[in-house]
């Protein structure tokens, strides 16, 4: 059946009103009347594409730029204003992990109610209850009320029913960024086993690498317009290259973004105790990079990361503070941040190295500076023709 | 089949949340009523005065037992009305993410009292066996009635938690209306007594008296209710819970976004 439709979106458009004033009681209703001034807000803009049976497809772009609204009416839970969303297929929207939840009752009771609203029939729900717990790997607490659970078992509880409803089309909302590495990886697997069987699935995503890497096919939205679709890798190229074009690279090819409360000023990189800063190493040399930092205001927990990626864009190592637990409570003023790297492993090429100051929880972003710095590595020993680092391999034949 | 699962249950839910943190737990549920019962009782019998008037042909004569017979369907209807807007409102977070039938969120409601409403209505008979009469003869025309009361409750909550989602005023409004509603259903009062000719027949022919009225000829009485009533309670029940839907059906593809 592959080459079938399994979803039609035909000249989409959604609008919301923005009133100037929300009314939601009669009083303002009775006020306004007449002079409710609104906007409309044309959220998604003639949207038109199909989603073939059997392919991952993905749906691109900016916060803001129409992805959750479009995503909301190909699910049926928002009305669009013209054109249709034609669903072939048993569909399965994920936009939410654990909507529905009742802290109150047992894991075991909202798995069966959490199902229900997804769709599925008692039988059905009870046929796939112990793979639902497996998957979770809740046993010894699905008979507790959901609030004493972590948030860390609340997601993985919800993602296992959410999964287990069986959609042969499935729409993904980002969820894949929930829960730890493990059960990040687990739910990659699962998606996997989803496409290997031929199941078809839309995601929305901000992580350039899984539309690359799992879409076969992508949509890039802007300003609710679908200004392209075609082949991932080069929307994804394109994609990235109007992003960072939009933050203004510096006269040195680096692109700065994040709020400024505290800034990487300058990185620079030595060899072996060279008071001079270089831009190139051999492998297996000792380097120190050295990032100078200038804070505006004192900056609590800032976390400090690096990030080396090869020109092919594939990320070598990204090391940061709070990996080794050295967040300081605050930085303020200036300074430098020394990372001394022993022995680079890194094979000869040319790499770049971009900087980050985050805050705690890595969400809020003071400073990130995209190539901060491109350096070379020249061949050293070992030296091994492909691949991007060498492991020191011992070989011995016999 | 799976929505019919989804009505199960979420009307589970609303049974087993309601009470779970409360000691007395489903106690409450008929410790409310017995609390207004005996409050009316006290009042009428001690501060005004009155007597009850005697069924007919029962010749039952208690005020308890009478005030009963009216609060308990009353309370359903009110607890239902209120808590189904309420239940909509909290939906919010499952309405924007989810798609499911938003009514079931109504329904579920509906479904949950009217199982506290039969539960008390055995306590009640009970009572009423105790007192000298034969209530199970009247179970079958009396579950009938209940069932339009149910339909008719339905309509109204459908009809007002779809507005309430537009306009929060709605739940206020209610409860001040369904406090006037309560004082033109015959719950707490004889409709024999009144003395002016108009309330007697808002009371008698009100769109919740006339219910009210049907459940004490049945329950108070010990008679069958006129076959015009029964039919003008069918008509009711049915154009309000059409009323009701279409009115929901008209709003709730609007709910993800005016929320």
């Amino acid at each position: 059946m592959a080459g079938d439709i399994a979803l039609s979106v035909d000249h989409l458009v959604k609008s919301f009103r923005i009133h100037q004033q929300k009314t939601n009681s009669l009083k303002q209703l009775i006020a306004a009347r007449g002079r409710n001034r609104y906007d409309d807000f044309v959220a998604v803009d003639d949207v038109t594409f199909d989603v073939r049976e059997g392919e991952v497809f993905g749906i691109i772009g900016q916060n803001g730029s129409g992805k959750s609204t479009l995503l909301k009416c190909m699910a049926g839970i928002l009305q669009p204003n013209s054109g249709t969303v034609q669903v072939f297929r048993r569909m399965g929207a994920l936009l939410e992990l654990g909507a529905g939840f009742h802290p109150e009752l047992t894991g075991r009771e909202n798995i069966f109610l959490n199902a229900a609203i997804l769709g599925m029939g008692r039988r059905e729900i009870a046929l796939r209850f112990d793979e639902i717990v497996d998957f979770s790997g809740l046993h010894t607490f699905i008979d507790q009320p959901v609030k004493t659970y972590s948030s860390g078992m609340y997601v993985r509880l919800a993602f296992a029913v959410a999964i287990n409803v069986d959609p042969q089309l499935l729409i993904v909302d980002e969820i894949l960024a929930v829960g730890d590495v493990s059960f990040q990886r687990r739910c990659l697997e699962k998606f996997v086993e989803f496409r290997s069987e031929g199941r078809t699935i839309v995601l929305v995503t901000h992580d350039m690498g899984s539309v690359k890497n799992l879409c076969d096919r992508a949509i890039w939205l802007e300003h609710g317009k679908a200004i392209d679709e075609g082949d991932p890798a080069d929307l994804v190229e394109a994609y990235t290259e109007r992003m960072l074009g939009g933050a203004a690279p510096a006269a040195d090819g680096s692109v700065r973004r994040g709020s400024g409360e505290i800034r990487i000023t300058e990185v620079e990189m030595f060899t072996q105790g060279d008071p001079t800063p270089v831009k190139r190493c051999r492998t297996s040399d000792s380097i120190v990079l050295r990032l100078h930092y200038q804070a505006e205001k004192t900056v609590p927990q800032p976390v400090i990361g690096i990030e080396i990626q090869s020109l092919g864009g594939a990320t070598v190592t990204a090391p940061n503070t709070r990996d080794v637990g050295m967040v300081p409570p605050n930085m303020s003023g200036t300074g430098v941040v020394d990372i001394t790297i022993p022995r680079v492993d890194l094979l000869p090429g040319t790499y770049d190295l971009h900087t980050s100051i985050t805050d705690f929880n890595r969400a809020y972003v003071y400073d990130h500076v995209q190539l901060a710095l491109r350096f070379d590595v020249m061949t050293g020993k070992p030296y091994e023709t492909g691949g991007l680092v060498t492991m020191r391999p011992q070989w011995s034949l016999s | 089949m799976a929505h019919r699962n989804l009505l199960y249950l979420l009307s589970l839910k609303e049974l087993r949340t309601r009470y779970k943190k409360s000691v007395l737990g489903w106690a409450w549920s008929l410790l409310n009523p017995i609390s207004q019962m005996l409050i009316f009782t006290i009042i009428f019998t001690y501060v005004f005065g009155q007597n009850p008037l005697a069924g007919d042909p029962s010749g039952l004569k208690n005020f308890p037992l009478y005030f009963l017979c009216g609060l308990l369907p009353w309370n359903f209807f009110a607890i239902t009305t209120s808590t189904a807007m309420g239940n909509v409102q909290n939906g919010a977070g499952l309405i924007k993410k989810v798609t499911f039938p938003h009514e079931h969120l109504v329904f579920s409601v509906v479904v949950a009292q009217f199982v506290t409403l039969l539960i008390e209505t055995i306590i009640l008979f009970v009572a009423l066996t105790l007192a000298g009469q034969t209530p199970l003869v009247w179970l079958p025309i009396l579950l009938v009635l209940y069932g339009l009361w149910a339909l008719f409750t339905t309509g109204v909550a459908l009809a007002l938690s779809a507005a309430n989602v537009f306009f929060h005023d709605v739940q206020y409004l209610w409860s001040i209306v369904s406090q006037l509603l309560f004082y033109a259903t015959p719950v707490i009062y004889f409709i024999p007594l009144i003395k002016l000719d108009a309330l007697r027949n808002v009371a008698n022919y009100g769109p919740t008296g006339s219910f009210i009225v049907a459940f004490h000829d049945v329950l108070y009485d010990g008679r069958m209710p006129s076959i015009a009533r029964v039919g003008y309670l069918a008509v009711l029940a049915a154009f309000t819970l059409a009323a009701g839907a279409w009115i929901f059906g008209k709003l709730s593809p609007r709910f993800a976004e005016q929320m």
